[in-house]
């Protein structure tokens, strides 16, 4: 019975071992905002660091329904008007990857840094 | 005007390059394409609803609704068109049996309705909002008729381009096309599902941009028509190969059960 109990034990701790490093790798993850309002970027430029996996928090404050999109970056997510949404990108080699807005091309452009 | 060209042009063109060949494959080997205006009203019926819950599909878990539901749209698809090669070159080779008939006619319905939904509500939400609410309902909704109109031309061309092969090329080119369709289709599921943080991110293989850029005319017209990504990651290339490979497999497996059917 004792023994059991021990077993019990260990595997509580073993089990903590396997999830607490995930919660700290989660934690990690960095998490950066992008503004969409009145069909522009806000900010345009975006400084990430490469190599690192980012949580991109894209917040449409337009009523109207914006898709974020980049080739470069290889995402596309609809965004609907006064909504949020999270696109994750990275690990990113250092350097420039253009965004836009498909739905208003002409204006909602930016383009994200990683250095 | 032009922008809504653009966007309902892109759209268009991945659905009609799929809807076409398809029709191409059925009356290759001799089948009505009466099914099609039923799959048609019920991909336009996905694409609405698809767009009204937008907001509830995108939030629900954990805010990836969007991505789970793209990726599990073209993955149902890419199993279709699998399915659909098998059973095309079955037929071909056995005659019209009742149950292989209902099975071609049942995948290509689900696989033409499937992939208008996601494609479809993209276009609805666009027009709706940028068009009618915006108060621009003319020039989005002539710029989104124009773009529809190119991609209903190409897709005729498509068609009786593969309608005028003898009806063997036909369907072998059409069920060739259908496979490349399908793994193109499993790389956007593969992107989608990375972007939820589902499948592990991963570096690029290479990066063609500087030689075909994926905003180009060409790039796009690469992408609707085989997948073409600049920079892919090994994932998203090792599924593509995969989904070649099976949809190829499906035709292999029907010849040969059709081989061994005749030895009978």
């Amino acid at each position: 019975m004792k023994s059991r109990k021990s077993n019990w034990r260990i595997r509580v701790l073993f089990g903590a071992c396997l999830v607490l490093p995930s919660f700290m790798v989660h934690a990690q993850t960095l998490e950066v905002e992008l503004v969409i309002r009145e069909h522009l970027f806000y900010p345009s430029e975006l400084s990430v660091p490469a190599g690192q996996k980012i949580k991109l928090i894209v917040i449409n404050e337009d009523a109207t329904p914006e898709e974020f999109e980049s080739y470069e970056l290889n995402r596309e997510k609809v965004i609907m008007g006064r909504t949020r949404g999270i696109v994750f990108i990275g690990p990113l080699k250092p350097g420039e990857y253009p965004f836009f807005g498909e739905f208003n091309i002409k204006t909602a452009q930016g383009k994200i840094i990683a250095q | 005007m032009t922008s809504a060209v653009i966007i309902i042009l892109r759209e268009v063109l991945e659905a009609m390059l799929l809807i076409c060949t398809l029709m191409a494959s059925a009356r290759a080997v001799g089948l009505h394409i009466r099914w099609m205006p039923f799959a048609i009203v019920v991909g336009i019926s996905g694409a609405f609803s698809y767009a009204l819950f937008l907001s509830e599909i995108s939030s629900s878990f954990d805010g990836f609704g969007q991505e789970i539901v793209n990726s599990a749209l073209l993955i149902t698809v890419t199993i279709c068109l699998v399915v659909h090669n098998f059973v095309a070159i079955r037929i071909n080779g056995i005659g019209r049996s009742t149950h292989l008939v209902r099975l071609s006619i049942a995948v290509m319905c689900t696989a033409i309705a499937m992939a208008m939904t996601r494609e479809g509500a993209e276009m609805y939400l666009y027009v709706y909002a940028y068009g009618v609410l915006a108060g621009e309902t003319l020039s989005v909704l002539s710029g989104a008729v124009i773009g529809a109109g190119i991609g209903l031309s190409l897709g005729t061309f498509v068609y009786y381009g593969l309608r005028s092969l003898s009806p063997r090329v036909c369907l072998f080119t059409c069920a060739g096309v259908v496979a490349v369709v399908g793994a193109s289709m499993v790389s956007q599921a593969t992107l989608y599902l990375s972007q939820a943080d589902i499948l592990q991110m991963q570096a690029p293989v290479w990066d063609t941009s500087n030689i075909v850029s994926e905003s180009s005319l060409l790039g796009e017209l690469l992408h609707a028509s085989i997948g073409y990504e600049a920079s892919p990651t090994l994932t998203q290339l090792m599924l593509y190969l995969v989904t070649v490979t099976a949809g190829i497999a499906a035709v292999i497996a029907a010849l040969w059960l059709n081989s061994s059917k005749e030895a009978e």
